[in-house]
């Protein structure tokens, strides 16, 4: 578990909206670089993942910290101007077409975008050719897809088919809470999992 | 009703009804909650089944035809798409208006109630839902007022009218032809889902738990009252079978436990016990993974509740909860879809062994049944346990 030592980074662990933002104001105003403020904010991120895994964290304090983090980056994000720098890689991201359940999926998202991957959220009922646009576009070394309903499994093995039909050269994750190590063979996927962090931690191979 | 079909009505009647009083009927009843499966069965598309409600009433028809079931849940379709068109519902899409002729309607789920409209739900619910809320999900409400607004207002009440009245006719039906009992007879809500599914979206709700407590607490309290009304309404008197209460957001891990035992328990065991003190048992369908509340659970009247597992740790069920009340549930949709009959047949058997034993025991899948599940997976759940589940 990382050991949290600066204050931002504790801030936003415990939740405190209020102490974030004036923590990041005085910051900007005594010219910490915007980068800097970003990379404790996500140290306080990850410790909230952390903290979610080992079930000490529900959902309310997850959504509570994503919507704390919002605030903060629209602070930060105009002055960290020209986007993609200091991001470590782009990720594609979406729910699969007929399934529209995204809670799981957005904190995947949040994780990813707290470890500093810039995260191309595609949103839910997303179909195959959208995503390999998407990942042509941005040119994605990894793509993850979310799934809930059993109903649209096959939903997914399509989608995983024909992005590896299109000759790109990505990685592709899928998870949700029925997936296993099965339905990746199923479905042709590179790796699985049925735990956000993880997403994490496959991430940090594939960008490796 | 033909004498043998009254014969079987009743037959599945007692058993089912057996088993929710932790009785030992003559076998473990059988209770699918079936939906999407139910229009593939017969044929039909789902843009068929949402629009036409004639097709879907008939394609349970088809069911009780082909399959033997103790309980039923009734027809596929909740939705008539045609009422939703009629009123320009923005928060659902359906086959073959916005999406393919044969995909799952969808939920647009949104804070469709902001912060500063607590004040004014607080003060009156049913004021603010049709001011304010109700143009807001509705296009052709949009213009409070205005004729089309009153038009589609009048369509709406004919609509929801005639697909009732066609429901409560099916329901003759299916019992007086094929035999057919209902699962649940009502429905109603926990309060707080009430407030986190359709008003202020799951974001809404957990960043007021933080910003606005108060405000939810008083909501919460304005909506008791509400659903047990919703609920004995929907019952028509009918006081024999249970209601149907789908729980949504008080599974793990949404809320922290300081969370669950302020914000989501007393509102719901309220509910809970009012319909229990008029007679009307509550199925306590509880979506995903319960395991963490069952202590409090178990606060309830004996009897009072159905539990249905879908991922609540069963063994844990059963220890706590077993003997209390029924339990129902936990074949896994997984294993229906993608699984081998006798997968199933193994599971449905390893059921009965270790939890329907004393009896207070319903078969049925962990979730529901979508178009994704084998017609043989369904035989087997229903021929393991018509043979093995023998009291
Ligand atoms: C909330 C909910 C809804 C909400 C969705 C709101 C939203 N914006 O997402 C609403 C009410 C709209 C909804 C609608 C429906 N739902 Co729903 N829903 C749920 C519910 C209660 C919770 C799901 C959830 O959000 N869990 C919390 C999140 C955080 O967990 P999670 O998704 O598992 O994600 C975690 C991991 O899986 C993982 N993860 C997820 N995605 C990914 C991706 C990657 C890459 C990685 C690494 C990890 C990862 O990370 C997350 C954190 O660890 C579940 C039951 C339950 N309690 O599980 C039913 C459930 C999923 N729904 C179900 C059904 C049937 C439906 C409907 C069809 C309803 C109907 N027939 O009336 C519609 C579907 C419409 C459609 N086309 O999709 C069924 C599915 C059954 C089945 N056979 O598959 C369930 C299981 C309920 C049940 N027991 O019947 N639903």
């Amino acid at each position: 578990m990382v050991n949290l030592t600066d204050e931002l980074s504790i801030a936003i662990a415990e939740l405190d909206g209020d102490k974030v933002m004036a923590l990041v104001k005085e910051r900007l105003q005594a010219g910490v670089k915007p980068l800097e403020i970003v990379k404790k904010l996500q140290d306080g991120m990850t410790r909230v993942g952390e903290l979610f895994e080992t079930g000490e964290f529900f959902l309310s304090e997850l959504i509570n910290c994503g919507e704390i983090m919002k605030g903060a980056m629209a602070e930060l994000e105009p002055i960290l101007a020209g986007g993609g720098q200091g991001y470590r890689g782009n990720i594609v991201i979406g729910t699969v077409k007929g399934d529209i359940h995204d809670l799981g999926k957005n904190i995947v998202v949040m994780l990813l975008k707290g470890t500093g991957y810039n995260v191309i959220d595609l949103g839910v009922d997303v179909a195959p050719e959208r995503f390999i646009e998407a990942v042509k576009e941005n040119n994605a070394p990894l793509l993850a897809l979310s799934v809930l309903l059993t109903s649209c499994l096959d939903s997914m093995k399509e989608a995983v088919t024909k992005v590896k039909e299109s000759g790109l050269d990505v990685k592709v994750l899928i998870g949700g809470p029925i997936i296993d190590d099965n339905f990746r063979e199923y479905c042709g996927a590179d790796f699985s999992s049925n735990i956000a962090s993880e997403g994490v931690k496959i991430a940090e191979k594939v960008f490796a | 009703m033909a004498d043998d079909k009254l014969k079987l009505y009743e037959e599945r009647k007692k058993r089912f009804l057996a088993a929710m009083n932790l009785e030992k009927p003559d076998k473990v009843p059988v209770r699918l909650s079936l939906s999407e499966f139910v229009a593939k069965h017969a044929g039909y598309t789902l843009q068929e089944i949402y629009y036409d409600l004639e097709k879907n009433i008939d394609s349970i028809n088809k069911l009780l035809t082909d399959f033997d079931l103790d309980a039923i849940t009734g027809a596929p379709s909740l939705w008539w798409a045609g009422l939703h068109d009629a009123v320009g519902a923005k928060y659902l899409k359906f086959a073959g208006r916005e999406l393919d002729p044969n995909t799952q309607f969808q939920y647009h789920e949104e804070a469709y109630m902001l912060p500063e409209d607590y004040d004014a739900f607080i003060e009156n619910p049913t004021e603010w839902i049709l001011n304010t809320f109700l143009p807001r999900l509705h296009e052709e409400l949009s213009e409070p007022g205005s004729y089309r607004a009153n038009l589609s207002l009048i369509k709406g009440a004919a609509g929801m009218a005639m697909q009732q009245g066609m429901n409560k006719k099916a329901w003759a039906t299916w019992a007086a032809e094929y035999g057919g009992v209902p699962a649940f007879t009502a429905m109603s809500k926990a309060p707080f889902d009430t407030l986190a599914d359709t008003l202020r979206g799951l974001t809404g709700i957990m960043l007021d738990l933080y910003q606005r407590p108060e405000k939810v607490k008083a909501a919460l309290e304005v909506l008791i009252p509400h659903n047990i009304f919703y609920g004995m309404a929907t019952s028509g008197g009918e006081m024999e079978f249970p209601l149907f209460m789908p729980l949504h957001r008080g599974s793990f891990p949404f809320l922290n436990p300081k969370q669950w035992a302020e914000f989501y328990w007393p509102s719901l065991k309220q509910v809970i016990e009012a319909f229990w003190s008029k007679g009307k048992r509550t199925l306590f369908f509880a979506e995903g993974n319960w395991t963490p509340y069952l202590e409090s659970i178990a606060e309830l009247p004996e009897k009072s509740i159905v539990f249905h597992v879908d991922m609540t740790d069963m063994a844990q069920a059963k220890k706590i909860l077993g003997g209390r009340f029924c339990l129902s549930g936990n074949v896994p949709n997984m294993m229906l879809a993608y699984g081998k009959p006798e997968e199933v047949r193994d599971y449905v058997k390893r059921l009965i062994d270790e939890y329907a034993g004393d009896g207070g025991f319903i078969i049925d899948a962990a979730a529901v049944i979508q178009g994704d599940a084998r017609e043989e997976n369904i035989r087997a759940i229903i021929e393991t346990a018509r043979e093995y589940g023998v009291y």
